[in-house]
């Protein structure tokens, strides 16, 4: 079976700056696939070489087994929902949703029952007649994702979709798009920041550093096996070990990053002994900076909020232990001081 | 801010005054066209409305008045078709030379009438060896009318970017679809509003007009510069100036309407 999404070579270049470098990827049919990565990583140029938006400076574009480099976005057939969403600001949320069918001459009928569905299928049904600005952001976005898969598209693509969003809402989006993804059962390529989000919601996640994909697997090999330092600080947090401390704790003698979740203190036997230098309380759970002892050193370690039962205090003499296999090594980078 | 009571009385005077020169003289023009006095006299002895049925029958003026029109909107129409044009080109493509095209676009208008008269005049008649009529003034006047269009849909396209035109490509729109479903749409009240003034600029010029004009091509501000000092007629030229000042708040008031709506949907 051919890929949804099969990227090869692909690169770009705006003079001086290279947004993407010799860029290759395979996103599948039916995938969640999610581009993560900090502002100007290249993730969003990637997105719009997809879409057709950007002409890649070399490389090639292929959708389903067809080459579409030289396309024009109007000829491939992905739909996009924008960071802004884009509505049409002169057109009523029907007209919206209607605006794909009506260029491609649809019939007034097929179209508005077609635009209703969508509308259905993002929960909107009832504002048909509304303008843009008279909806919330939300909304908004809900015209944004049923005007794309009206067209009912191979694959769509989100440019972080929920960015303008606040929390609880984006949460509640997270869920909703995730289930609109399984019914639709198409490709979708979402693009974001956020790593939560890109945990919560992907197949696969491809992390993105400088115009490259620096790690591409399940969210849980990128959470639990993060590659380099970029990965273990950029997804999740994490303590960063030297070669020293790695060892002192006997995970070997090379770099680590451990997840604070994976530190336990005052384990049976053995661990590295250390002071506590502060205790932060979140709420769900305590995060406990320790000095270790003679390393010059600090790890945070997690612990669930238990009540009094274990609470600890600044300045406590504690000791710490990593499980191997809790540990990841990363890669040895010599650019990095 | 608070301002003193000094100042506000100084400030009102200061209003009052300007407004004043503006509009008083507009009142004697006024007078003039209901006065008895053929040559303008000041204090009017009298009045009468003879002239404004002598202005109403006046086949010179209403022919000149024609005249304008169709100029005005023949230049505009023009205008609009080649402004619209050059704004999408120097918005939404690169090409080389960009910023020349936009400033050679731009500069008729800082251009001093005469110059751009003279000019227009050797070259219509030496250069491509055209006889002056109603054509050598309509291209003339389209070459200041095209700035006040192409400013008008540049600002626009500018402000409103290409994210509308990227999703409705997007969507499966070709770029002419995309232009009038679209692009056009959006660009509607900016391109009323530069045509509007591409009207008034063209309507009342006389510079470049009285070097671009054919012989018997009279337009209404060249009938009137015919006119003023003549006797008898000043009279009826000062009836015409009234009509015109009372039409000429119309369009004002169109494009002022439309701008506050824009106002209204970019703040919302």
């Amino acid at each position: 079976m051919d890929s949804a999404i099969r990227l090869r070579g692909l690169h770009k270049r705006y003079g001086d700056t290279i947004a993407v470098a010799d860029l290759d990827l395979d996103i599948e049919p039916g995938e969640f696939f999610s581009m993560l990565g900090p502002s100007g990583s290249g993730k969003t140029t990637v997105l719009r070489c997809i879409a057709g938006f950007e002409q890649p400076t070399r490389g090639t574009v292929a959708l389903f087994g067809t080459d579409v480099t030289a396309l024009a976005p109007f000829a491939r057939p992905v739909n996009t929902v924008f960071q802004d969403y884009a509505l049409f600001p002169h057109l009523s949320v029907i007209a919206n949703v209607e605006y794909g069918l009506r260029v491609a001459g649809v019939g007034r009928k097929e179209r508005r029952a077609r635009a209703e569905e969508a509308l259905g299928q993002v929960r909107l049904a009832g504002f048909e007649a509304r303008r843009p600005h008279e909806l919330s952001g939300g909304q908004r976005q809900r015209v944004a994702l049923a005007r794309a898969i009206v067209l009912r598209p191979q694959a769509l693509l989100l440019d972080e979709p929920l960015g303008a969003l606040d929390l609880k809402l984006r949460e509640q989006m997270q869920v909703e798009l995730k289930e609109l993804q399984r019914a639709l059962g198409i490709t979708f390529v979402f693009v974001t920041h956020d790593q939560d989000e890109a945990l919560t919601l992907s197949d696969r996640v491809a992390v993105f550093d400088a115009g490259e994909v620096v790690q591409l697997g399940t969210p849980r090999d990128v959470y639990d096996h993060p590659r380099n330092r970029f990965i273990a600080s950029f997804v999740g947090s994490s303590t960063l070990l030297e070669p020293a401390v790695s060892a002192a704790l006997g995970l070997g003698s090379q770099a680590m990053a451990v997840r604070p979740e994976r530190v336990t203190l005052d384990a049976a036997t053995g661990g590295v002994p250390g002071t506590i230098a502060e205790v932060i309380y979140t709420g769900p759970e305590h995060r406990i900076v320790v000095d270790l002892d003679g390393l010059g050193a600090r790890i945070t370690a997690l612990e669930p909020n238990m009540g009094a039962q274990n609470s600890r205090s600044r300045g406590d003499r504690v000791t710490v232990s990593v499980e191997p296999a809790a540990a990841a090594p990363l890669e040895a980078e010599p650019d990095a001081a | 801010m608070q301002i003193g009571r000094v100042a506000r009385y100084v400030l009102g005077t200061i209003t009052l005054v300007v407004l004043g020169l503006i509009y008083l003289p507009l009142g004697v023009v006024f007078l003039n066209s209901i006065s008895t006095s053929e040559t303008l006299s000041w204090p009017p002895p009298g009045f009468t409305l003879e002239w404004w049925g002598k202005a109403l029958h006046s086949e010179g003026a209403f022919e000149a008045l024609g005249m304008s029109v169709m100029v005005a909107v023949a230049a505009s129409t023009i205008a609009l078709v080649l402004g619209t044009l050059a704004a999408m080109a120097l918005s939404r493509y690169r090409f080389f030379g960009k910023e020349s095209v936009n400033l050679l676009i731009v500069l008729p208008i800082a251009l001093p009438g005469i110059v751009t008269g003279i000019a227009l005049n050797n070259a219509f008649r030496t250069l491509m060896g055209v006889q002056l009529g109603v054509w050598t003034l309509i291209v003339a006047h389209a070459t200041f009318c095209i700035v006040t269009v192409y400013n008008n849909a540049f600002a626009r396209l500018n402000a409103s970017g290409t994210r509308l035109e990227e999703a409705s490509q997007d969507l499966g729109a070709g770029l002419f679809t995309t232009f009038r479903l679209v692009t056009f749409p959006h660009l509607k009240s900016a391109l009323l509003a530069g045509g509007l003034l591409a009207f008034a600029l063209s309507f009342d010029e006389i510079i470049v007009t009285t070097f671009t004009a054919g012989p018997g091509v009279t337009t209404l501000p060249l009938w009137i510069l015919q006119n003023m000092f003549r006797p008898n007629q000043a009279p009826v030229v000062a009836v015409i100036a009234v009509i015109l000042a009372v039409l000429s708040v119309v369009p004002l008031a169109i494009a002022q309407r439309l701008t506050a709506k824009d106002a209204e949907a970019v703040s919302r």
